[in-house]
């Protein structure tokens, strides 16, 4: 297995380590953050190693789709802090009801 | 040299993910992530993609890192309507891990620098060609995620203004 294999796999599966285990909505998207890091570095590392730029492409749309749900989400959370209530996922219910 | 950088720099990211994983202040997890991300942008660097790395680095070190203390700074710090607050405590950093942490990324700086010295001109001949991918077989896909990012800005904008009134 190649060293931007191996990385990017152990940061994806922090990633979602961090999505998992935590309940903080906001250390969630902190998650997402590294889980996209990680699947940039995959597709960098074999756009490179195939000579393709289309892989360059597609990680700069993963980049900025990376940062629109970055801003959206943290718009979520910063509406519910000022709505006083908690940040903890587990408090989101309403759907469930 | 490009390897035991590109090697030092995986070390260091997936040290600051582990480190971001166990933090229970919201200070200290966005403060690692901002160490895992440059990391990363040290990592897309070596692997021969300057213009990836460069990205990487303003788009989601800086730009998502702001946001994110931005929205860790606004938030309430009382136990009632932002939950636990030692979550909102700064916390401290043990000097000899940021200590250690100094060395390791100036010897990765220094290690970096010696590779890109020895393969100047080697890296960053595919990115020449991603403006060519971008807008023209991938234009829609491309236009796509340019009205995801305005939408999203709309929506930060309305939000606050909603807030406001």
């Amino acid at each position: 297995m190649n060293p931007a294999l191996q990385v990017g796999l152990a940061l994806f599966f922090l990633g979602l380590a961090c999505l998992a285990l935590r309940g903080r909505l906001l250390v969630m998207l902190l998650g997402l953050e590294l889980m996209a890091a990680g699947s940039v570095v995959i597709l960098t590392w074999q756009a490179g190693v195939f000579g393709d730029p289309a892989g360059l492409a597609a990680v700069v749309l993963i980049l900025a789709v990376a940062a629109a749900e970055a801003v959206v989400g943290l718009c979520l959370i910063l509406r519910l802090h000022h709505a006083g209530r908690s940040g903890d996922a587990e408090s989101l219910t309403a759907l469930r009801e | 040299m490009r390897e035991a950088a590109f090697y030092l720099a995986g070390a260091g990211a997936v040290f600051f993910s582990l480190l971001m994983l166990f933090q229970r202040g919201l200070y200290a997890a966005a403060a690692c992530l901002l160490g895992a991300l440059l990391q990363t942008g040290a990592l897309l660097y070596l692997a021969g993609s300057p213009l990836v790395g460069f990205l990487q680095v303003v788009i989601c070190s800086g730009g998502v890192m702001t946001l994110v203390v931005v929205a860790v700074v606004s938030a309430p710090r009382k136990a009632g309507a932002g939950g636990d607050p030692a979550m909102w405590a700064a916390g401290s950093v043990p000097r000899p891990l940021a200590a250690g942490v100094v060395l390791f990324l100036a010897a990765e700086a220094a290690l970096a620098a010696a590779g890109a010295m020895s393969s100047a001109g080697a890296s960053g001949a595919l990115d020449a060609r991603v403006g060519a991918v971008l807008f023209g077989p991938y234009a829609l896909a491309t236009e796509a995620a340019a009205l995801l990012l305005f939408l999203a800005a709309l929506a930060l904008v309305s939000g606050r203004e909603r807030e406001a009134r």
